[in-house]
């Protein structure tokens, strides 16, 4: 039964790599350019000395001129689709095809029983998407490391590809299409409804839940001269002083500054939180479809 | 051959029926099918043949009643119903993107009986080719490697939906010839399921006719040949008339011609002055009853109720 699986899943294993190969080669060309400029403007001794003051505002502020738009920007919308479309392109079709092309009869007909036989194709699935989320991870860490020095990794745009974020949403995916093939029988509108369900999960849990997986910190510090708030990519939060604290909220009345945050070292706890919770939607997904599938045997 | 009246048969439906949301696909359908039977399961397009069919090995689940094979319910979540049955699909379904030997070798590891030379014989005997992938294969090439896959599953059971509807004439027979090869061979069941008539007529020993959800007929064919006869009477005379049941009457100008269901001796002690009575073709046999209305089989003779298994197991003489 693991033949049949891995046979079946073939050519997707195979496009799978292409594209991690294509993504390492993109990678190596941009990431070693931006450890070579990280050097030569000698960010690495600024920042150790003293990142809060300012001081190094010159060399980041040309660093990320060079870097911003190639590294950072796009990668919130390349978050919001790449593990959404790689898990229902590989899900949707792992019941609907054999619908949709009578080969049901035929897989479910043999001394299998058709339980044995999802669970075996899930398990074997499961298993291949965890290994390329894992491969995906480490290849973007990697990639970011120069750049996540500048900005830590609890902004949201990189959140989501490093720590188990990534692999657990590219599951989700691949559960709820699952589902989804075996309800609506048709592969195409399986992957549509599965990427829209997929989303909606998604974005749900990025702008209600995350910030609440923990009380956030309160915030409140006087300037003197007048306090400015930049709570974008430019390296340091000018309200916690801290590379890597995610500032939530924050306002300045007066020369005050008040607003809530949570600090960088919170990242790892996030991540199993909000990894804990998706795969638990993931394996809800999948049982019901073992049970549907089971339910209509005779 | 008489049957043992403890013999246990390969295919038993109880009252089976199975609901399509307010549509019922098949309704109150109890028939038996003696091991060692080749039977032919006919009806029009929309009958539930493919329903009944997909009951009795299990991988549909019935509304109502009961299906079994060999003295046991069918349930597909079992790996037991699956060893004993082999189904070829209407349409041959296979995976396009399989070269034959993946085809092959699938087979192998999903069926602990697997026949391995049986199939690599059956390929090399039929000039295909394992290295093929399947979409690259004829119509009548699939349909061989499916049948292939079915016999090497050596099951004692195989069920064949439609097998030839979309094979040219050539392809059919060579199909046909090597069921009834692989039977003769081994003591299988066999139930085919085919609207083709004229290939059921050289093949079965059994027969069923369905129509609109309904068993219309069934028994073996001898028996259903003997109980028949196509009587040509004048116009004038009343059904009433006419001994046994009347089946089917066509009108022509001065005589009517009646197929007609009786005890087989009271058929040849009729000697009616004016009347002709002729054997029943196995093809007549089966339009006669493809034609009756589906109400027409609930209320019927007691010849067709003695053709369907009581409570009490009876001997089926074959």
């Amino acid at each position: 039964m693991i033949w049949v699986s891995w046979r079946q899943h073939r050519s997707q294993a195979i496009a799978c790599l292409g594209m991690l190969g294509i993504l390492a080669i993109f990678a190596i060309v941009v990431s070693s350019s931006m450890r070579t400029a990280f050097s030569h403007d000698a960010l690495a001794g600024c920042l150790a000395h003293n990142p809060a003051t300012g001081a190094c505002q010159g060399a980041v502020g040309a660093f990320m001129n060079s870097f911003n738009t190639v590294v950072n920007i796009g990668f919130w919308a390349l978050s919001l689709a790449l593990p959404g479309l790689i898990g229902v392109v590989i899900g949707a079709p792992l019941i609907a095809r054999e619908l949709e092309y009578g080969t049901w009869q035929l897989a479910w007909a043999q001394t299998v029983p058709r339980t044995r036989w999802l669970v075996t194709k899930l398990a074997v699935v499961t298993g291949g998407l965890v290994i390329l989320g894992a491969a995906m991870t480490a290849l973007i860490t990697w990639y970011r490391q120069p750049m996540d020095r500048l900005t830590g990794h609890f902004i949201n745009n990189v959140y989501d590809f490093e720590g188990l974020a990534l692999t657990a949403y590219i599951l989700l995916a691949f559960g709820l299409a699952v589902l989804a093939g075996l309800l609506i029988r048709r592969s195409i509108p399986a992957m549509v409804a599965a990427l829209v369900a997929w989303l909606a999960v998604r974005l749900a849990v990025e702008y209600l839940l995350r910030p609440r997986f923990q009380a956030p910190l309160t915030l409140r510090q006087t300037c003197a001269h007048g306090c400015s708030l930049d709570v974008g990519i430019t390296s340091v939060p000018p309200e916690t002083g801290h590379i890597g604290d995610w500032v939530l909220r924050a306002a300045n009345p007066g020369n005050q500054i008040v607003g809530t945050y949570q600090p960088a070292g919170r990242f790892w706890n996030f991540q199993f939180i909000e990894a804990g919770l998706i795969v638990t939607i993931t394996a809800a997904a999948l049982a019901a479809t073992i049970w549907l599938l089971r339910r209509r045997a005779a | 051959m008489t049957r043992d009246a403890a013999a246990v048969a390969a295919v038993q439906t109880t009252r089976l029926g199975r609901r399509y949301g307010q549509v019922w696909g098949l309704r109150d359908c109890t028939l038996e099918v003696p091991a060692g039977a080749i039977a032919g399961l006919v009806g029009p397009n929309g009958a539930g043949k493919t329903t009944l069919l997909q009951m009795i090995i299990g991988l549909l689940k019935p509304t109502e009643g009961q299906a079994s094979v060999f003295g046991q319910t069918s349930r597909a979540h079992t790996a037991a119903t699956l060893a004993r049955v082999s189904f070829v699909a209407q349409d041959h379904p296979l995976y396009r993107d399989f070269s034959v030997a993946d085809m092959l070798h699938l087979g192998r590891v999903m069926n602990p009986s697997w026949d391995q030379g049986l199939a690599l014989a059956r390929m090399n005997a039929l000039g295909i080719p394992p290295k093929r992938k399947v979409k690259s294969l004829s119509g009548g090439q699939q349909a061989q490697v499916s049948l292939t896959m079915a016999l090497a599953k050596r099951a004692p059971l195989l069920v064949l939906d439609e097998p030839v509807s979309s094979l040219d004439p050539i392809a059919r027979l060579e199909f046909m010839r090597d069921v009834m090869a692989a039977t003769a061979d081994t003591g299988l069941t066999v139930l085919i399921a085919s609207h083709v008539v004229s290939e059921l007529e050289r093949l079965c020993d059994w027969l069923i006719v369905l129509t609109a959800g309904h068993v219309q007929l069934a028994g073996p064919v001898d028996d259903l040949l003997a109980a028949h006869r196509l009587l040509t009477v004048p116009r004038a005379t009343q059904d009433a008339e006419l001994p046994g049941h009347c089946i089917h009457r066509s009108d022509s100008d001065r005589h009517s011609t009646a197929l007609v269901r009786a005890d087989p001796a009271r058929m040849a002690a009729l000697d009616h002055p004016g009347w002709q009575a002729d054997p029943v073709g196995f093809e007549q046999l089966v339009l006669a009853y493809l034609q009756r209305p589906p109400a027409a089989a609930a209320q019927d003779d007691p010849a067709q109720a003695a053709a369907r298994p009581g409570p009490t197991t009876k001997a089926v003489t074959r």
